[in-house]
């Protein structure tokens, strides 16, 4: 389907360029006009799934009269999705999902664009982590795990929110943690499953169901409260260690778009975030935490995220 | 017999006709993905994810699948008729396929292909059948370590494939290693040969290199050959158009022992259905009678890769499907079809929804016999096409490949690097350099450094975390003696033969 709607998007950003005077002096925001949501993945991924399925119920709730089309542009670790949109200053007829990339890619230097370039609109969902670790290590508390001294974690990425909290684990709790940087959960999950390393965060999603089923064993979880979907398995907090992070899932627009674009998606998603549909379908099937967290406070998230992810950078070698 | 019960329930429930419908829609799709150069299973369930997530999860998943395994069926016309790849799993079949083709034996190629994929997936099939837990549990033993030892051995057996000229083979397999070293270094994180261009920044995807050396350098380099372009016509006659029985009987055991290559290594997290086919061309061309016919036009060299490649896009889907666990870039977007759908992947998938699993499993069955008799039905069109002349025929390959090219990410820097390649492609024909260990170093040069790499993580330096498992000591140990044979075989044989000489 993507392949379908292309065309006829790369003629409608044509349109909209050209229409954009008018567009000002047009009474309601976003009029008849379909929006485009770019996400900075392929198919499939968990951007893509959040896209799609905001991008479906805004619809179904009559939220929005005109589409919402999600277009994947991969590539670039996000710069490429990043740059398209951020290149589109003024335009309030284009949003983006944003990742941990969106402040990566721009601290190694290799993208043009940064957060700064873009509008927060808002935060609807959060994707927590638990540590967990394989049933067949013996390992049954974050007692224990600490007790090990010095462990390996798998991640996904040499710099991402899961290496943030293997460093927020190390210096909480004194551990030693080398983190082995794998393809993809996928990879990463096998590997602790074959014993190859010792622990893993996971998004509920991915890891419930091994949980579930005896393979691995959960040992905290990096939300204030307890989950729902697992309510025997304490927060970090509660053990002591004052660590707490969770994967944002949020939506940015271009720099200077008008006030009434940005309020308009911000009411629409505060809608969809308190729908029992919303609810139902996205967070309690994929295990997160809800949330709607916009404006200021948004921004003041986007900065510690940053400011994280700098420092990361840093003690990995990467920025100097 | 539990186990069969429960494939003849799956089966029937394969033949309702939605599922039949979506099996057949899954695999025509697949074909046309597999046959597009450039465009590969990846790419096609992409496009179809979207359409699906409305549709019952079994009829999703068996259409989703369909494309998978049918892309292996298809990427096999493009390789064997105009000599690019149509996806990168079909990379190997290239080496004996097309010069076939250009022998007038198109036909009895394509017909091999079609075979060897049908017997590689049923024998995949089988063997998922009734292994499918216990070979997803046995595949969690491979960890870095263990697959550091694997590639090592791939590294000794494919050493039977490189050219008359080792030194040329030896900077070819350099190139291959450098360019795949572009991009983020996967393990620290740092930007390598990127040139400060966001394009390089997550690399260079294999399929474009294979489809720019392979396809576009060679059609490059076959245009200066000479006027006629090379093609001789002479050979060809009706019968040259159809498969042939006794290539069948001749190429059995490269068949079944490819399958159970592809099968074994298409199960490992992150190996792939194309590392699998290189294992299984040059594991057959060792052991074959006549492997100086190998990059000549045997049809060995055509059974062995496609038998492989089938038998590994069936055994991708096991961890998926027992553990919830994706261990190929396709497999990840089909994880994420099945969390779109409301399904919760993972080790108890089988005992909780028995009947999809089942279903899905008999709509495989289903799935591979359609697409024996759509292929056999489609060769005779198919081979007629040696027939065109190469002024008509380069052009629209070129488009094709460029529009595959573009479709994949729509970035037209992709489009300007597959042409780059194959330039290099050319210049490198023209140079008399191998092609193969190019792609080979681009195939398992980043597999054994991250192997490497990671190992040396896990053990904090120790370099004895690479023999110290049973299972990575005894694969190092196989490589060692295919290592040592190389060297002391020849010198026996010599010895015997001065023996009877003087005797």
């Amino acid at each position: 389907m993507t392949l379908f709607t292309r065309p006829r998007h790369l003629l409608m950003s044509l349109l909209v360029a050209a229409a954009l005077p008018v567009m000002a002096a047009a009474q309601e925001y976003p009029g008849d006009r379909d929006v485009t949501l770019v996400v900075q993945s392929s198919a499939g991924g968990g951007s893509d799934i959040f896209a799609r399925t905001v991008a479906a119920h805004l619809s179904e709730l009559g939220l929005i009269d005109r589409q919402l089309l999600v277009e994947n542009r991969p590539g670039g670790s996000g710069a490429v999705a990043y740059g398209y949109t951020a290149r589109q200053a003024g335009n309030p007829y284009i949003l983006q999902t944003v990742a941990s990339s969106f402040f990566t890619t721009p601290l190694l230097g290799e993208s043009a664009f940064g957060p700064e370039d873009f509008t927060p609109v808002a935060a609807i969902a959060l994707d927590p982590y638990v540590l967990a670790v394989s049933a067949r290590s013996g390992i049954e508390s974050l007692d224990d795990l600490i007790a090990a001294g010095s462990i390996t974690a798998g991640t996904t990425g040499v710099v991402n929110d899961q290496t943030i909290l293997a460093a927020l684990l190390a210096e909480e709790t004194g551990l030693t943690i080398r983190s082995v940087p794998f393809d993809g959960s996928g990879e990463e999950m096998s590997a602790v499953l074959g014993g190859h390393i010792d622990a893993m965060f996971g998004n509920p999603s991915e890891i419930l169901q091994q949980i579930e089923s005896g393979e691995l064993v959960a040992l905290a979880v990096s939300t204030p409260e307890r989950l729902e979907s697992m309510p025997d398995i304490p927060t970090f907090r509660e053990l002591g260690y004052d660590i707490e992070h969770t994967q944002m899932r949020a939506i940015v627009m271009p720099a200077d778009v008008p006030e009434e674009a940005v309020a308009f998606w911000r009411n629409a998603l505060e809608q969809l975030a308190a729908s029992d549909l919303w609810q139902k379908e996205y967070i309690e099937r994929h295990n997160l935490a809800p949330a709607f967290i916009a404006g200021e406070e948004l921004e003041a998230r986007f900065d510690a995220l940053s400011a994280s992810f700098e420092e990361q950078m840093r003690t990995a070698g990467l920025i100097d | 017999m539990e186990t069969i019960d429960l494939l003849l329930n799956g089966l029937s429930g394969a033949f309702l006709p939605q599922n039949l419908l979506a099996v057949l829609v899954g695999v025509l799709l697949g074909l046309a993905v597999g046959a597009l150069p450039a465009l590969g299973p990846a790419a096609g369930v992409a496009i179809l994810l979207p359409a699906i997530v409305n549709l019952d999860p079994t009829m999703a998943i068996a259409g989703l699948a369909g494309v998978y395994y049918g892309a292996m069926y298809g990427g096999a016309i493009t390789s064997i008729l105009i000599g690019v790849p149509g996806d990168s799993a079909a990379m190997m079949t290239v080496l004996d396929g097309y010069p076939m083709a250009r022998r007038g034996e198109a036909g009895r190629a394509l017909g091999m292909a079609v075979y060897a994929s049908f017997v590689g997936g049923m024998i995949a099939l089988v063997l998922m059948t009734f292994l499918s837990a216990w070979i997803a549990r046995a595949a969690l033993a491979f960890g870095p370590a263990e697959m550091t030892a694997l590639i090592v051995l791939a590294l000794c057996l494919v050493t039977v494939l490189g050219g008359s000229d080792p030194l040329k083979g030896f900077v070819a397999l350099g190139l291959g290693l450098w360019v795949a070293m572009i991009g983020l270094d996967p393990i620290s994180g740092i930007p390598r040969f990127t040139f400060s261009n966001i394009h390089l920044l997550d690399g260079i995807d294999f399929t474009i290199v294979v489809v720019g050396m392979y396809g576009l350098g060679q059609m490059f380099a076959e245009l200066g050959s000479s006027e006629t372009g090379g093609r001789s016509t002479a050979n060809y006659s009706m019968a040259s158009l159809f498969p042939r029985l006794s290539d069948f009987l001749r190429c059995k055991w490269h068949l079944v022992t490819s399958a159970l290559i592809g099968f074994f290594i298409g199960v490992l997290p992150g190996a792939g259905a194309t590392a699998a086919t290189v294992f299984a061309y040059a594991t057959a061309k060792r052991f074959s009678k006549t492997p100086e016919e190998f990059g000549k036009g045997s049809i060995e060299g055509v059974a062995a890769p496609e038998s492989a490649n089938n038998a590994a896009s069936y055994s991708a889907m096991i961890p998926l499907f027992t553990l919830g666990i994706p261990g190929s870039g396709t497999t990840a977007v089909m994880l994420g079809g099945l969390l779109m759908l409301g399904l919760e992947p993972g080790p108890r998938l089988f005992s909780q929804q028995p009947e999809f699993i089942w279903t899905l499993i008999g709509t495989f069955y289903v799935g591979n016999v359609v697409l024996v008799f759509l292929t056999l039905l489609l060769i005779p069109a198919l081979a007629a096409l040696v027939f065109i002349r190469i002024s008509l025929l380069f052009p629209i390959v070129v488009a094709v490949v460029f529009f595959g090219i573009y479709s994949v990410n729509y970035n037209v820097a992709d489009v300007g690097i597959c042409a780059i390649f194959g330039l290099a492609g050319y210049v490198l024909t023209r140079l008399q350099y191998p092609m193969l260990p190019v792609l080979l170093g681009v195939i398992l040069g980043p597999l054994l450094e991250r192997a490497i790499r990671r190992s040396l993580i896990i053990s904090d330096g120790d370099v004895t975390i690479f023999w110290s498992s049973a299972i990575s000591a005894i694969v190092l140990a196989i490589a060692a003696a295919l290592l040592l044979w190389a060297i002391v075989g020849p010198l026996i044989r010599a010895l015997i033969g001065r023996r009877r000489a003087s005797a």
